[in-house]
């Protein structure tokens, strides 16, 4: 059975975690780093999870991405218990539903911004040309039309993340997984992309979850979740959001 | 996915042509030394090969190669002649004697004297002049190394002449042999020339070529010879054989065996370290590509075709390079018999490509590994 199939299109939850526990090492080493997580994004919003450094923010969206296993607990996404996929299964329902954007952009030096963006529709097994054409088409309504060409290094932090943001896009992905993705850029340059986050990647069918701890982009959420020490502790939607978090 | 591999590959410049000088080293070296050695223990061999209108070669019993002599009796010619299945059979005589042209240096010489009559083991291809030309009394061929030798820098030509003992041989054309293992300048001339030449032997025969009657096996004749008390008779392919072992068995080869391995070894470990490192290095855009979706199956094709393209580029690069110095040194009248063979150079890239093998793997092992999640860090 195909991955991407029986995925459930009318529940307006996209991601729900469940009692979700997970921890590293074992004996004295053993750290706790989730301890019973129980949390929701819904299609069609930002969903923020913000929290102090360790809080175990990215090991959730590793978990929910399905790049870490749990300890217990369950993830569904779209209605399917990601946990249950065979390791082959779970690979290809991350390539055909899930897009990334990481703090350090995680562009391939040796490629075009083009490329780079068009890399989740190689690994699908999309002709190289049309690939390569279709991502370019991303970049120039992402507003980076005549830096197609360009190689990462000649472009700004914004532009690289530009270019991630469209590598996360390209391929239609039903939820994106961002981790931190103005953390390295200055405040201007961050409001911008967030703002083209929330312009370009949100979608009545697609959900995105952003981690993130920089303060100055929290009113752009829908609604934010507050983790600490490995548990959410609050969830605040709508406008009060920001105002509600940056308070905590 | 493959396309991305190569592009990583091309934008490391300095690794990927570190890879490529070291795979190109690696092959070139143990080519060299493998052409070399197989050159020398062909050498052993060329002037039996050399020899086309016999098909047998008979000795003393102990002779286990060409430049081990000892002299039969006429006699046994005779005995050779009588054998079933025998067309014929003629002498050759090889002495070694000291030769100098005029105003020249002093040089030990190989002289063959060949049958006056029926001309068995005449060089069959010239340089210069006619072979046959040597049945006039006090006259030779000489090979192109010899004549290198006796008149420096001079172009082939005949009649120059090279004193021989109390005798004046005139050299009357250049064949076109191949070089033999000793190096000395190989003179074949008449029987009865090279008898005047041969001072205190009683005995003018040193080996006797024959040839196999139409219907009549080589090897089967070879048996019936073999019946003769006194005599050893071989195939030409075995005569061959056997020269060559005698000289790969002296240790020789074990010399060339140890530089060829440590090409081998050399070369695996830069290329295998320096593929391992680039893998490493690359880790973390390895971990993304994961993330992405990209399959173990898809990353290990593509450190596959990096590996290959890494293999085949420095394959190409050392076997252009080996090729070309055989080339260069085959110009050399004493080194014309160089040469490369093609179970060599296909052989040494299969081997170097097995070796680094193991780091692709260890490579694709360490890809395997990777924890996706790691790209978050």
């Amino acid at each position: 059975m195909n991955a991407f199939q029986n995925l459930d299109t009318s529940e307006a939850t996209a991601v729900r975690c469940t009692a979700l526990r997970k921890h590293f090492g074992e004996g004295d080493a053993r750290v706790e780093v989730l301890r019973g997580v129980d949390y929701t994004a819904r299609r069609g919003e930002l969903s923020f999870l913000v929290g102090p450094s360790g809080c175990g923010k990215t090991t959730l969206i590793s978990v929910i991405a399905g790049l870490l296993d749990t300890t217990a607990g369950e993830v569904t996404l779209f209605g399917r218990n990601i946990a249950a996929l065979p390791d082959a299964e779970r690979i290809l329902f991350r390539r055909a539903n899930l897009g990334f954007v990481f703090q350090q952009y995680n562009l391939l030096p040796a490629l075009t911004a083009a490329e780079n963006a068009a890399v989740p529709l190689l690994a699908a097994g999309v002709r190289r040309r049309e690939a390569v054409d279709r991502a370019a088409a991303l970049l120039d309504r992402l507003g980076l039309g005549s830096r197609t060409g360009a190689y990462p290094r000649q472009l700004s932090g914004g532009q690289q993340q530009r270019v991630a943001l469209a590598r996360a896009l390209v391929h239609e992905p039903r939820l994106i997984v961002c981790d931190e993705p103005t953390a390295a850029l200055d405040h201007a340059t961050g409001e911008s992309v967030m703002e083209l986050l929330a312009s370009a990647a949100v979608h009545p069918d697609r959900a995105v979850v952003v981690v993130t701890h920089d303060n100055r982009v929290f009113h752009f959420a829908d609604v934010i979740a507050h983790m600490d020490d490995g548990r959410i502790t609050q969830v605040v939607e709508g406008r009060q959001a920001a105002v509600a978090v940056s308070a905590h | 996915m493959n396309w991305v591999g190569l592009q990583m590959l091309r934008h490391d410049r300095a690794k990927f042509a570190a890879m490529v000088v070291a795979v190109a080293l690696a092959v070139f070296l143990m080519q060299n030394q493998a052409a070399i050695l197989a050159t020398m223990l062909s050498m052993t061999a060329a002037q039996i090969r050399d020899v086309r209108d016999a098909d047998i070669w008979v000795t003393e019993p102990d002779v286990e190669c060409f430049d081990q002599v000892k002299p039969m009796r006429d006699i046994q010619l005779q005995r050779v002649r009588g054998i079933p299945g025998i067309a014929w059979a003629a002498p050759l005589l090889k002495i070694d004697a000291i030769g100098r042209p005029e105003g020249g240096k002093l040089n030990t010489v190989t002289v063959l004297g060949i049958d006056d009559a029926s001309l068995a083991g005449l060089p069959v291809r010239m340089k210069v002049g006619r072979a046959d030309a040597i049945r006039e009394l006090d006259t030779a061929v000489i090979d192109p190394g010899g004549h290198a030798l006796f008149f420096p820098g001079e172009p082939f030509r005949s009649g120059r002449s090279v004193r021989i003992h109390d005798r004046r041989i005139r050299i009357v054309g250049i064949s076109d042999i191949a070089a033999p293992f000793t190096g000395l300048p190989m003179l074949h001339t008449s029987r009865s020339t090279a008898a005047a030449l041969n001072r205190g032997e009683q005995h003018m025969t040193s080996f006797i070529l024959a040839r196999s009657a139409p219907g009549t096996d080589a090897a089967e004749a070879c048996r019936r010879i073999n019946g003769i008390e006194g005599l050893r008779a071989r195939t030409t392919a075995q005569f061959a054989a056997d020269a060559m072992w005698f000289y790969g068995s002296q240790g020789v080869p074990m010399l060339f065996m140890v530089t060829i391995t440590i090409g081998l070894v050399v070369g695996a470990a830069i290329t295998g370290q320096t593929f391992l490192m680039f893998v490493k290095e690359n880790a973390r855009q390895l971990a993304m590509l994961k993330v992405v979706g990209t399959t173990d199956a898809q990353l290990g094709r593509m450190i596959l075709m990096q590996g290959a393209v890494v293999l085949l580029l420095g394959s190409c690069f050392g076997s252009g390079i080996a090729a070309a110095v055989c080339d260069l040194v085959r110009s050399q009248p004493f080194l014309r018999s160089l040469y490369l063979p093609w179970e060599i150079a296909i052989g040494s890239c299969i081997a170097l490509a097995a070796i680094t093998g193991i780091a692709i793997f260890a490579s694709f092992r360490h890809v395997r590994g990777l924890e996706p999640a790691s790209v978050f860090r």
